[in-house]
């Protein structure tokens, strides 16, 4: 009776155990190559490596507590999908960038993120175990293993949530509970070799078959720019969606002045030998020339405006796509008089002082229409806004009236960041100043970085263009990173400070002493 | 510097008649600071020194005297031959005593049954059941069916031995943990060299094959399960090239997981991973084999690496198409394959061979005899880690011991006791105990906090404070040995002025 009552309970047992396991949703995987000349003569590439989870939806927070389901991936990453289950987090960004993105002679970039040095930021719903504060701080320690990056000192004094110019660019499923984002920006951190081999590992191909073969270090690490991205999506009609980018920026005018032919050899020193067979769309696409004479090898597969396309599917010799152009590359001043963007911003921190300063933002529209932007501002709690000193100015005349929604939140010193956000009107072909005092903060002893004579990288600022009719709608300008420089210690001074203090303490102790209890005696002088 | 010239007129007051002159006052005035510096040296001594809060070193010691001991009821049942039980109580020990080491902590009983009544009046909850039937021996849940004659009775007791303390390969068994991560991987060596498997019926085959046992094994263990594909997994050296295909000798196979390249690791969790790989072998080097220590190709396409995990290799036949799922036959022997390796890697002991069962998955006799030997592993893990805290705590004069170390080794003492007062009664609870008390010794001797001041020498504490204690110590010192020779001088003056 017992055994049979026993062997009940296994079956019992063994019930949740097969439905849990989650039947096998589809997986797709698609990479791309878009090979673009700069006007400048460099050579913008963007990789991208999409993977959709067909059919699947983020972690919902409030099932935390309960025990996740088994993954089960064939070609999304299994160590990706381990932290974005434990964490449940529904979408986020990462990218590791090294360099200055210059919108001026480049244009827009193919993916927006291009802030200096590591920036995460993450949607995640409320209403979990734990709360949203504690996911992110895993999910930032996670990544920081995953991807060998200091992702872990992007800590609470760098945290903030610019919900307003961070907007989730997939869905978020339906929850009772309200989503909250997290953002950080690390600027100082450097990009190299040992962030790309984790990255390469997320691949199904790694860097051994497919466009990623062309992804060599090397070579990537030498270019002007480079920058890596992780963008994990819900599209809810799609399922979860993850895309790892890689942009550089070449320039095949450093070995020969004037010659800007590039090839595949010459920018990567790779060539694409084989095709990967696990994805499903292979391709690269190359930006053609208008009104210039080039000629292109080998025949691409097709053009789709302006673009030339070379799918890799059935390839089988190397592919080397090079690009040559009739006239020999010249550098003219017209180029650079208009920019690729109707807008650029300039940053600067004035001031001399370790005390005081002023940030000044120099914002110029060269389009012919008024433009709305979203201006956000994050800054460690180290530097301080006087907010009652900011001036705008149109061309040189005082225009307060051009500042909106003006959302601030100040910082805590020691813990919390500074955010601060505004809608400002650009007119057309016009300059705006804006500007305001600032106060440097006075650090404790501990709080200085290893190198502090070096001072603070400060994040970038972010302008979104907002509104219709705004060119580039909704995509980020990264305004370049700045340096401030605090009152730093002599960092040998505690020593210095108890020898001091020592001294000084033995010295009065002597004094007292030796008048406590020093003998007096009257001593006759003999008069002459 | 002119001398300081008395007005005239006024008298002189001699300077020792002045109350703060007098002898006594200024002596005391001495021994005062004295006084307050020895008075300050215990607070002194207390704010500098390190949390060394006292563990209970008598309880750690006292508990690793105690042994772990397990009762085991044995009934027969309906035997014809009265003299059958003593005679198997005195074979099995005999067997005891020729093997200490491997019956450790069991106690074991034998006792009649005769027509559904006991002997004895106490009935223990679990104990086991020999029925004495001719036919094959037949092991059921906690019941054994065997032929009991007097001649069957020595292979009996062998039988018995090797399912209460069966063998176990002891290095080959991972740690026990309460939760096991379970990593299925199929590992393509190169996908893009043609003919690869892009893909398996993962859920399927793991509710086939593996769930009853991990269902089975529930009372031990939680399992987490997840499953992952890669198409580039190269090995980290070179097979050897044999006649047809190529081969991989014994020494390979030790170096075969090329963990800087086939990214296995977990990133979320440190629950202990337990690794099962597929191994598809690039098109070029087609097939793969398993050599023997001959250089001989060997039957066996799988093979085990203690305490990480199994590996199965997989030769897709010739006439397979390119990117494909991974075959349903394959897939079945890949996972009984998988199957077998997760039982020895997870120390499930097998049957004796010449038995048959009628459970689906594991008997009582085997999840007992593991829960057991689960339990006892615990038990001195606790213990010997208990040891070492107290030991290395004696040793280092300059680790601090907190509040949490000390929690911990208080609780996990606990849980020792609640495991003994529980090992007569429930199994499944010592287990549970066994476990708790593990996990909290090792994360007293694991906790960060005991670190903190480790290479802090005293030498400098001092530094530091020397400025301070030389400069004000050296007018102290002077002045009370003059004040103390003075005296000395007056004691002897005021007795020769006696003479």
């Amino acid at each position: 009776m017992l055994i049979h009552w026993k062997s009940h309970f296994l079956w019992a047992l063994c019930l949740p155990l097969l439905t849990i396991s989650r039947s096998l949703a589809s997986e797709t995987f698609e990479e791309e190559l878009t090979v673009r000349a700069l006007r400048d003569g460099k050579v913008a590439s963007r990789f991208s490596f999409t993977t959709i989870l067909d059919g699947e939806t983020p972690r919902n927070p409030q099932n935390l507590s309960v025990e996740d389901t088994s993954q089960h991936y064939t070609l999304f990453p299994l160590t990706l999908g381990q932290i974005l289950r434990e964490y449940a987090v529904t979408e986020m960004h990462l990218s590791l960038n090294a360099g200055k993105w210059n919108y001026k002679r480049w244009g827009y970039p193919d993916e927006a993120d291009v802030g200096s040095g590591a920036e995460l930021w993450a949607w995640m719903g409320d209403g979990g175990v734990s709360t949203v504060d504690e996911r992110w701080r895993g999910l930032r320690n996670g990544l920081a293993g995953l991807f060998c990056a200091s992702l872990g000192s992007l800590d609470e004094l760098r945290t903030t949530s610019p919900s307003f110019s961070f907007t989730p660019q997939g869905g978020v499923p339906d929850s009772p509970f309200p989503y909250a984002i997290r953002h950080a920006s690390l600027p100082s951190e450097h990009v190299c070799t040992e962030n790309l081999t984790p990255f390469l590992k997320l691949l199904p191909c790694k860097s051994l078959s497919g466009i990623a073969s062309l992804l060599n270090p090397h070579r990537l690490f030498d270019a002007d720019w480079h920058g890596m991205g992780l963008h994990v999506l819900w599209l809810p009609d799609q399922g979860v969606q993850v895309r790892l980018t890689f942009q550089s920026v070449a320039d095949p005018l450093r070995p020969s002045a004037n010659k800007r032919d590039w090839s595949f050899a010459s920018i990567f020193d790779r060539t694409i030998d084989r095709t990967c067979p696990s994805a499903t769309s292979s391709r690269v696409a190359v930006a053609l020339p208008i009104n210039e004479a080039y000629s292109i090898h080998p025949q691409p597969s097709s053009i789709e405006q302006d673009h030339a396309i070379f799918n890799l599917e059935g390839q089988n010799a190397p592919l080397d796509v090079s690009m040559q152009w009739a006239a020999e590359f010249e550098y003219l001043a017209t180029y650079f008089r208009t920019a690729e963007t109707p807008l650029s911003v300039r940053r600067t921190l004035q001031g001399s002082s370790q005390d005081l300063g002023k940030l000044s933002v120099f914002i110029t529209n060269d389009g012919t229409v008024e433009i709305q932007a979203a201006y956000l501002e994050t800054m460690p709690w180290i530097v301080q806004f006087y907010l009652h000193t900011m001036t705008f100015h149109v061309d040189g005349v005082p225009r307060a009236d051009l500042v909106h929604n003006i959302s601030y939140i100040p910082p805590i010193p020691h813990s919390r960041a500074m955010t601060f956000q505004a809608v400002l009107t650009l007119p057309s072909r016009s300059t705006v100043h804006l500007s305001i005092d600032i106060t440097k903060a006075f650090l404790r002893y501990t709080e200085h970085p290893p190198d502090a004579q070096r001072g603070w990288d400060l994040s970038p600022a972010v302008l979104v263009p907002l509104g219709p009719g705004a060119e580039g709608r909704g995509r980020r300008i990264y305004t370049p990173t700045l340096l401030v420089d605090l009152a730093t210690p002599d960092f040998s001074m505690p020593y210095n400070v108890i020898i001091f203090s020592c001294s000084l303490v033995a010295f009065i102790f002597g004094s007292i002493f030796n008048l406590l209890t020093r003998k007096f005696v009257v001593l006759h002088a003999e008069s002459n | 510097m002119p001398p300081h010239i008395h007005p005239e007129g006024t008298t002189l007051r001699d300077p020792s008649k002045l109350f703060h002159q007098t002898d006594y006052i200024r002596r005391l005035i001495i021994a005062s600071y004295w006084v307050i510096i020895i008075l300050a040296i215990p607070l002194w001594w207390q704010t500098t020194s390190i949390e060394r809060l006292s563990l209970p070193t008598s309880r750690v010691h006292a508990q690793a005297e105690n042994k772990l001991r397990f009762p085991v009821h044995i009934k027969l049942e309906s035997v014809q031959d009265a003299s059958l039980p003593s005679a198997l109580r005195h074979l099995l020990q005999d067997r005891i005593r020729r093997s200490p080491q491997a019956w450790k902590g069991l106690d074991v009983r034998v006792r009649e049954v005769r027509d559904g009544q006991d002997v004895d009046a106490v009935e223990p909850a679990d104990s086991y059941t020999i029925k004495a039937d001719d036919g094959i021996p037949l092991v059921s849940q906690r019941q054994l069916t065997y032929p009991v004659r007097g001649g069957t009775l020595p292979i009996l007791a062998d039988a018995l031995a090797s399912l209460l303390v069966p063998p176990i390969d002891a290095h080959r068994v991972a740690q026990y943990s309460p939760r096991y991560r379970l990593a299925f991987t199929l590992l393509n060596e190169d996908a893009a060299a043609g003919k690869s498997i892009s893909g398996w019926d993962i859920s399927g085959a793991i509710s086939r094959h593996l769930s009853p046992i991990l269902s089975g094994l529930s009372v031990l263990h939680n399992f987490t399960i997840e499953s992952q594909v890669q198409f580039h997994a190269p090995l980290a050296f070179s097979p050897t090239r044999l006649d047809k295909g190529y081969g991989l000798t014994p020494e390979d196979l030790t170096v075969f997981v090329n963990s800087a390249e086939w990214s296995l690791s977990s990133s979320v969790s440190n629950d202990p991973v337990l690794h099962f790989i597929v191994f598809i072998p690039s098109a070029s080097r087609r097939p793969l084999q398993i050599l023997d220590a001959h250089g001989l190709p060997s039957s066996s396409d799988a093979f085990l690496l203690p305490q990480w995990g199994g590996i199965v290799i997989y030769n897709p036949p010739p006439e397979l198409d390119a990117h494909v799922q991974l075959p349903s036959s394959a897939l079945n022997a890949v996972f009984s394959a998988f199957a077998n390796q997760l039982l020895a890697l997870l120390g499930v002991p097998g049957l004796p061979r010449e038995m048959r069962t009628d459970a689906s998955v594991l008997t009582g006799w085997q999840l007992d005899a593991l829960l057991r030997r689960r339990a006892l592993e615990n038990a001195e893990g606790a213990q010997d880690t208990l040891e070492s805290i107290v030991k290395l705590v004696d040793q280092i004069e300059n680790m601090p011991v907190g509040q949490d170390v000390r929690g911990d080794v208080q609780d996990a003492l606990t849980a020792l006791d609640k495991m003994y007062a529980s090992a007569s009664a429930s199994l499944n609870e010592t287990l549970r105990q066994s476990a708790d008390a593990l996990t909290l010794a090792s994360r007293a001797f694991f906790n960060p906090g005991m670190l903190a001041l480790l290479y802090f020498p005293a030498e400098h504490n001092f530094a530091v404070y020397t400025p301070l204690f030389a400069s004000a110590m050296i007018p102290l010192i002077a002045a009370a040995i003059r004040e103390v020779s003075v005296w000395r001088k007056q004691r002897r003056e005021a007795a020769q002025a006696l003479e």
